[in-house]
């Protein structure tokens, strides 16, 4: 089998288990991890936005909470104001966040390296600011609440997220369809425009690609993930609070999307699921798991920067032709940002 | 009104004074070693936790803000060698690095010291009358303290070899290596010195703040606001930034709340991050 086929039938079985999660785990007598399963389902929309900037087109943003924060209010504020319902809160939210992206992203894709990662931050903190004085609209930390909404009503019943297995599979078929669109893009010709500017922004340049325009499309769509993200999240939790625009929430994203490894498609779905994971079991036991987070934070940037794809590709290597590969040294500072060419290969596959 | 006006503006100057010290501790890292340090605030935190426990376990304010620095030089020497070194050849995942260091310090902190916050008596009591209003005088210490401190890095930075030395590896550290620095100690040396700033601000800012393990959040976005209108790596500019800003934030809270305030400087920051990315006073040379 070719390291593609075995990534696809991986991605099968991923997907297959991910449908059976609210029919096997409550055999186990535990019907909380099936809400923990969809946390970590709506929390990779916003790994996977920082991914699509650091992993395809080499921007490390820092700031990605706040698009999470206005998909999370555009999708509250317009169900409470506006009663738009689910479907409608979605869109509100995702197209609220797209268009706050738009307007910072214009200025933002300007600047690269620190520069970029700083202003990301110094956009999402002002609009962190504004939101915990408006009060009155935002509800500031203590945030706003609305109820469990309706998904569907089919003949005379009614589909409400209220019911825990309707909301676990309309969060997984919304994040689903995110994830096919991002493996649309990602190998579109666009796709690929992301990538020579990844690698190279002067020599994409010179074959003619719009290096402004490329990176700027990116951060729109990485502002739609994250406001799908954050609207996903509204819904869940039922209300909308200021707090999640703090920069930890934009840090913690990048954490997760690195430790699960920048670059890959999927990766940063493993590595949100493994510290959720993580922080699930370890808090109950240990109130201090947010030490332990760090030091993974830290011994991953250090021993395997290309995080657990990296992981995933080094063994799809062994096992399609039967020898382990020569460890792949980190790219030099020139070239994009720490992420060696060979994390994209894990796209092909997954 | 005018008086309120006029302390608040004061109670900026000290605190932008302290802050100077601080952000200046990041701007020679950032200048130098070219990384983003995002545990710089939780420097900072360690040194009010530090000298909060050194003073009460010695029995002296004193004696606990001398030894704070060590310390913090000392905390930085191995930080480098564990943590920066190996990680630097990846630039822009420095930041990663350091927010992972971040997490790690406040929550060391929180586990060892706990998460009560605390205040720490003033070492120097009493207060004096300055524009009508009884100003503590510890205030005015720590204020004179914190520009004897950045006076003291200036002069060592010019007047010293290893200062030389610094300013050498900042501006060539090819050429600087082929001359015969040693680049690799130096680098180490300006983080510990950084690190070290950071520690001795929080040791100053201690008995005017509250001490617990979260100060760090809210002292770093201002660093950086100053290292960035000052201009990344441009020290004079940034201290100039940092007193600058906390002057003016202290003058718009004497007429509207602290967040507007706060989002009208991080808006300038964002301007001058466009326009002016070398920062408000870049010469023409740059």
């Amino acid at each position: 089998m070719t390291a593609a086929g075995i990534s696809r039938a991986a991605v099968v079985v991923l997907l297959a288990a991910l449908i059976a999660v609210p029919l096997v785990l409550p055999m186990f007598g535990s019907s909380f991890w099936i809400d923990i399963v969809a946390e970590i389902l709506i929390w990779s929309l916003l790994a996977a936005s920082v991914n699509l900037l650091l992993g395809y087109v080499g921007l490390l943003s820092f700031g990605q909470a706040l698009y999470f924060g206005v998909g999370m209010y555009g999708a509250a504020l317009s169900v409470i104001h506006w009663g738009v319902g689910f479907w409608g809160g979605l869109a509100v939210g995702v197209v609220a966040a797209m268009v706050m992206a738009a307007i910072a992203g214009s200025v933002a894709v300007r600047l690269t390296w620190h520069y970029f990662a700083i202003i990301t931050v110094v956009f999402s903190l002002i609009l962190y600011f504004a939101a915990m004085s408006a009060k009155p609209l935002t509800g500031g930390d203590d945030g706003i609440s609305f109820s469990a909404q309706s998904v569907l009503t089919l003949g005379g019943t009614k589909f409400t997220l209220a019911d825990q297995s309707v909301q676990y599979y309309t969060i997984l078929l919304v994040v689903a369809f995110c994830y096919a669109l991002f493996a649309l893009v990602v190998r579109s010709p666009l796709g690929v425009r992301f990538m020579a500017v990844r690698e190279n922004d002067r020599r994409a340049a010179l074959v003619g690609i719009n290096v402004y325009l490329t990176r700027y499309t990116a951060f729109v769509l990485a502002g739609a993930l994250a406001g799908a993200s954050g609207a996903l999240f509204a819904f869940f939790g039922r209300y909308a609070s200021a707090s999640y625009m703090f920069y930890h929430v934009s840090g913690e994203a990048v954490v997760w999307a690195i430790v699960g490894g920048a670059g890959s498609l999927l990766g940063p779905l493993f590595g949100t699921g493994l510290l959720i994971i993580f922080r699930e079991i370890i808090s109950a036991v240990w109130e201090h798991y947010l030490f332990a987070v760090g030091a993974i934070t830290v011994l991953v940037v250090m021993f395997a920067p290309r995080g657990l794809a990296g992981a995933w590709s080094d063994l799809l290597d062994v096992m399609t032709r039967g020898k382990p590969p020569a460890n792949v040294p980190p790219s030099s500072p020139s070239a994009a940002p720490g992420l060696p060419k060979r994390a994209a290969d894990t796209t092909s596959g997954g | 009104m005018s008086a309120l006006v006029l302390a608040l503006a004061v109670n900026g100057l000290v605190w932008g004074l302290i802050i100077a010290l601080i952000a200046l501790g990041l701007s020679i890292i950032f200048g130098l070693l070219d990384i983003i340090n995002v545990a710089h605030g939780d420097f900072f935190m360690l040194g009010t936790v530090v000298v909060l426990v050194l003073t009460v376990s010695t029995g002296s304010y004193w004696l606990a803000l001398a030894l704070v620095p060590l310390i913090g030089f000392a905390v930085g020497l191995v930080l480098e060698r564990l943590i920066i070194r190996p990680t630097i050849r990846q630039a822009s995942l420095t930041i990663v690095t350091t927010f992972g260091l971040s997490m790690m310090l406040q929550e060391g902190v929180r586990a060892t010291y706990g998460a009560q916050p605390r205040r720490m008596a003033a070492p120097i009591e009493g207060t004096i009358p300055l524009f009508g209003i009884d100003y503590d005088v510890y205030r005015i210490f720590a204020a004179a303290f914190a520009a004897l401190c950045l006076v003291a890095f200036f002069v060592f930075l010019t007047r010293t070899k290893l200062g030389t030395w610094i300013r050498a590896v900042r501006h060539d550290p090819e050429t600087a290596t082929a001359l015969g620095v040693p680049v690799t100690r130096i680098c180490a040396i300006t983080f510990g010195l950084g690190t070290a700033m950071a520690l001795l601000g929080g040791a100053i800012a201690a008995p005017i703040t509250t001490v617990e393990f979260r100060t760090g959040v809210d002292i770093l976005p201002f660093c950086f606001m100053a290292v960035i209108i000052g201009g990344l790596g441009n020290l004079q500019g940034t201290v100039a930034a940092a007193v600058l800003l906390a002057v003016f934030e202290g003058l718009v809270t004497s007429v509207t709340d602290p967040t507007i305030a706060r989002i009208v400087s991080l808006g300038l920051m964002s301007v001058v991050l466009l326009v002016r990315p070398h920062g408000l006073f870049s010469g023409a040379t740059r």
